[in-house]
């Protein structure tokens, strides 16, 4: 439990951006799958996740839909779009040039 | 960049989809993970339990999910504007207050505003009317006169400065043979004045420079007024003909509307005409009733125009000393002259209205500062469970912008409701043609009021509402601490309502003092029971004298035998009507002065009784009989300050002199003083008296005469029988001008007492609404130290000094803004010194009365909240906690 660590500011967005990528998926599903892939260590509080989704949605990166989930019952999914894709390789990009300055700042340990 | 617009309307459009369906994927969640818990082991309240704390405050959550959406700014100003709304119907004592005291102050503005609009602002309905002045000729001793039209011709050829000039007379006529004969207004002008002013007729031509000559065929343009009330808009009136003082014209065309000049007119003619029936257009020494307007050249301002045009009057002055020695020229811009004298009162009065309106908001912001003190465990609780100060400033701003805006609404009402009695007020000859009512201009400006208050009256609540201690809110409910802060606002605002009240009513009190002095002047003549009725005698048949006396006494004899008449006279001139012809004489064996020094009298021809019709004392000597006729030797009356400035420490009586200037070969006709008569007010109360000099109406007829009845009744009940006396002896001669002489009284001093009335107005209301102020916070202050009172009073304080507390609050109130208020006064009411008289702008009187009568007034309203503590109980106050 206490492995978990605070996500950093704007990596929220990239994390539901990269799990949309595999599949539509519904908030809840949202995040215990970055739980899941991240082996418990990120968690997402919903406070953050909901308005973080509203506003990919706003910003034409994700659309959502109602369907039905696995236990059979109404729920809001959300998919990547066209720009959502692009947006998803360019922030992956960014992050993966920024951890890498980072590590090498670091040193080796 | 569409889609996001789209996604923000339909969020704003379909609100309430949107908000379902965020609460359905909110449950969802919520539902999910707690089978998940619970799935997992945990109990079911352990699993509740954590849900919860992994969601934080759902309505946090729910609110960051409406901001994330960005429809928020629309959606939450709707929200507020809601719940505005449901406040202001929760509490309908406060609404009300609110919204009358706002209505009243924004009312008063509008209205004002739109008579400050239609006279002063209104562009005039010329091309680029801020490059027209008007000139007038002046002399030393009278000011501003009319032009010589001789020297305007002159001024025309030798200006620089103007790239045109036309001049414009004012002329009468009798218009007969239409309905009942009446008198009109008319223009006549220099051809080119329409093209400079940028006036089209609306039908027909306007005048050609031919119709600038003597002898040109009389022509006629109407006024669209005439053309729809005797022509009823016929296009066919063009080119028919109308007969005007019993002369043929040719209408030729019909002016627009919008068309107005400072003087009432109906009729307009060409300058050769005009020249053809005038034998003063060929004398440079005549100056009747001309004026000149100037159209600035591009490159000129008035200032150079004004330095050339000194320079030609001084040329002309030393080219024809008889005629023009000592006169310079005025100029002044077309909308000042169009503006009048009123311009000074219209300023002072829309200063009272934005000052009473301050008042109003000052009183409106106490009303929510109070109402804040109520509320600050609402605003405490908001803050307290997640509300930004932001959002409660917001909210706050959204209650005072909701009062403010339906305020204004209901002072426009109001305004509407106020203006046509306004205007009432307002003599025509003032307005100028302008006409006063609603317009879009007018709404602007009260657009910008109603913004200018929310900011005034919104400021203090919205600042206060955050300022409050949230902990010790919640903890004490308000009651011991929190208050000190509100209550040193609405101490304030109270002083400064005290203050804006003391500044009007000084300044009401300077104006009721003047006009009360202005009224005790002793005018000379006795306005009771006296009729004036204004008759001009213009067809041919009158151009012979003797048809002129025969008329004036078959009248003046006819009138004297009606029932119910004391007294019947004639004369050119009545009191207080600045109407008067002057001359210059030459007294019997005075040395000669310069042609521009001699005695200028104004001359007035009377017939017998006029001095008894007015009640004018005969000082000495006598008054004119019916001896006095055409073959008698000539005789005059003179006032006292012809026999002071010209007799000085002789008797006048006996005493010769000559109508003009003594010399040249031709023997003076001597005219003998008969009598003297006391000063009366010819040109209005505040002015000094002038030379007058009388003649009776057989040695020197006049053919405009003003028919003075005197009555042992009620003046009116005679008109028509009047009418019928002039109808019988000439059937096409129109009587106009009909009022009684305490109408004319009045009329003279209407700008001043229009002033009062609205001052005294204006004040009153800053006054009630200022008392209101301080009884507020007093009554506010005595309930929220309800507590301190009966602690006090429980150790042993007598009621008297608990009383003494409160009274000696309401009195650090009003002696602060009395104090404040006469300092500022000090400064403000020199800006009124224009409108008074005999009065200093600063009278210690008066200064000192309104002090008091204020202070007596603040005592009253801190007296009855301050006796509220009286009802204190100390038991129950201190039980309370």
């Amino acid at each position: 439990m206490n492995d978990r660590i605070e996500l950093p500011q704007g990596t929220l967005d990239l994390l539901i951006l990269r799990t949309l990528a595999l599949e539509p998926q519904h908030g809840w599903g949202i995040s215990e799958r970055v739980q899941q892939m991240s082996s418990d260590v990120l968690r997402i509080q919903q406070g953050s996740l909901y308005p973080a989704l509203h506003r990919l949605e706003r910003r034409g990166w994700i659309k959502a839909h109602w369907g039905t989930s696995d236990n059979n019952r109404r729920a809001k999914y959300y998919e990547l779009s066209r720009s959502g894709r692009q947006q998803l390789a360019t922030e992956k990009d960014s992050w993966q040039k920024l951890t890498a300055a980072v590590a090498q700042v670091l040193g080796p340990t | 960049m569409l889609d996001d617009l789209f996604f923000r309307l339909r969020c704003l459009f379909r609100r309430k989809a949107v908000e379902s369906e965020m609460e359905d994927e909110l449950r969802f969640h919520y539902e999910h993970q707690l089978e998940k818990y619970l799935q997992a082991g945990m109990s079911r309240n352990q699993a509740l339990r954590q849900v919860r704390m992994g969601f934080g405050g759902i309505a946090q959550v729910k609110e960051d999910c409406r901001d994330a959406r960005g429809v928020s700014v629309v959606e939450t100003l709707a929200q507020d504007l809601r719940y505005a709304w449901r406040m202001l119907l929760k509490s309908p004592g406060f609404a009300a207050a609110a919204l009358f005291t706002l209505a009243l102050g924004i009312g008063a503005n509008t209205a004002i505003f739109s008579v400050v609009y239609a006279i002063l602002l209104e562009p005039l309905p010329f091309r680029d009317a801020s490059h027209l002045a008007v000139l007038n000729e002046t002399t030393p001793r009278v000011g501003n006169v009319s032009v010589s039209y001789p020297n305007f011709q002159d001024w025309r050829a030798q200006s620089r400065t103007f790239s045109e000039m036309a001049a414009v007379g004012s002329v009468q006529f009798n218009l007969a043979g239409i309905s009942q004969p009446e008198s009109i207004g008319g223009l006549a002008v220099s051809p080119n004045f329409l093209s400079m002013a940028g006036v089209r007729p609306a039908i027909g031509r306007g005048f050609t420079p031919g119709e600038e000559k003597a002898g040109a065929a009389p022509v006629l343009l109407l006024s669209y007024t005439l053309w729809q009330s005797h022509f009823g808009g016929d296009r066919g009136a063009i080119g028919q003909t109308i007969r005007l003082d019993s002369r043929t014209f040719t209408i030729v065309g019909v002016l627009p509307p919008d068309f107005r000049w400072v003087e009432k007119w109906d009729v307009m003619e060409p300058m050769g005409v005009w020249a053809t029936n005038n034998s003063a257009a060929a004398e440079r020494g005549s100056r009747g009733d001309l004026v000149v307007v100037g159209r600035l050249a591009a490159n000129a301002t008035i200032e150079q125009a004004r330095k050339e045009m000194e320079a030609i009057a001084a040329r002309l002055a030393r080219a024809y000393p008889g005629a023009n020695d000592q006169c310079g020229v005025n100029l002044q811009p077309l909308r000042e002259v169009f503006s009048g004298d009123v311009r000074p009162a219209m300023l002072v009065l829309m200063g009272a209205a934005i000052f009473v309106l301050l008042v109003a908001c000052a009183n409106v912001a106490n009303l929510f500062l109070m109402r804040g003190a109520v509320r600050a465990r609402e605003m405490a609780l908001r803050i307290a469970i997640g509300a930004s100060r932001g959002r409660i400033v917001r909210q706050v701003l959204t209650e005072s912008f909701l009062v403010a805006l339906l305020g204004g609404l209901a002072g426009v009402g109001l305004a509407i409701a106020l203006i046509p009695a306004i205007a009432r007020l307002i003599p025509t000859d003032r307005l100028a043609g302008a006409s006063v009512g609603m317009n879009g201009a007018v709404l602007l400006f009260s657009a910008v009021l109603v913004a200018l208050s929310i900011f005034v009256f919104g400021l203090a609540p919205a600042l206060n509402s955050i300022s409050a201690n949230v902990q010790s809110e919640l903890k004490d409910g308000g009651k011991t601490i929190g208050g000190s802060g509100r209550n040193g606002w609405r101490g304030l605002l109270a002083t400064s309502e005290v203050a804006l009240a003391l500044i009007l009513l000084t300044g009401a009190g300077l104006m009721m003092k003047s006009l009360y002095r202005l009224l005790s002047v002793d005018s000379g003549f006795r306005a009771e029971r006296v009729l004036k009725l204004e008759m001009s005698l213009r067809t041919a048949q009158y151009d012979k004298d003797v048809a002129v006396i025969g008329f004036c006494q078959q009248v003046l004899d006819r009138v004297r035998a009606l029932p119910g008449v004391e007294s019947a006279a004639l004369g050119t001139d009545i009191p207080l009507t600045d109407s008067h012809s002057r001359t210059d004489i030459t007294v019997e064996g005075m040395p000669l002065p310069k042609p521009g020094s001699y005695p200028h009298p104004d001359t007035h021809i009377v017939s017998p009784d006029y001095e008894r019709t007015l009640g004018i004392r005969v000082l000495r000597g006598r008054a004119f009989t019916d001896a006095d006729r055409e073959n008698a030797p000539r005789v005059a009356m003179v006032n006292a300050t012809v026999t002071q400035r010209l007799f000085p420490g002789t008797d006048p009586v006996g005493k010769r002199f000559t109508f003009g200037r003594l010399g040249g070969a031709r023997t003076p006709k001597w005219v003998t003083i008969v009598g003297v008569v006391a000063d009366t007010k010819m040109y209005g109360l505040a002015n000094p008296t002038r030379l007058e000099v009388y003649v009776p109406f057989r040695q020197s007829t006049s053919n405009e005469m003003v028919l003075l009845v005197k009555l042992r009744t009620e003046p009116t009940a005679l008109v028509s029988a009047i009418r019928g006396i002039v109808a019988s002896i000439d059937k096409e001669q129109p009587i106009f001008g009909v009022a009684t002489m305490q109408e004319v009284v009045n009329a003279s001093v209407s700008t001043r007492r229009i002033t009062l009335i609205l001052l005294g107005l204006f004040s009153g209301l800053a006054l009630a609404l200022a008392s209101i102020g301080i009884y507020g916070v007093l009554a506010y202050s005595v309930t929220q130290r309800a507590r301190e009172i009966g602690i006090r009073m429980a150790l042993g304080a007598q009621r008297g000094d608990v009383l003494r507390l409160v009274l000696a609050q309401g009195a650090r109130i009003s002696v602060a803004g009395i104090v404040i208020g006469s300092a500022a006064s000090l400064g403000l009411t020199r800006l009124m010194a224009k409108l008074l008289y005999s009065v200093s702008a600063v009278d210690p009187a008066t200064f000192a009365i309104v002090a008091f009568v204020l202070a007596l007034i603040a005592m009253v309203a801190s007296y009855i909240p301050a006796r509220g503590t009286l009802r204190v109980d100390p038991l129950i106050a201190l039980r309370h906690e």
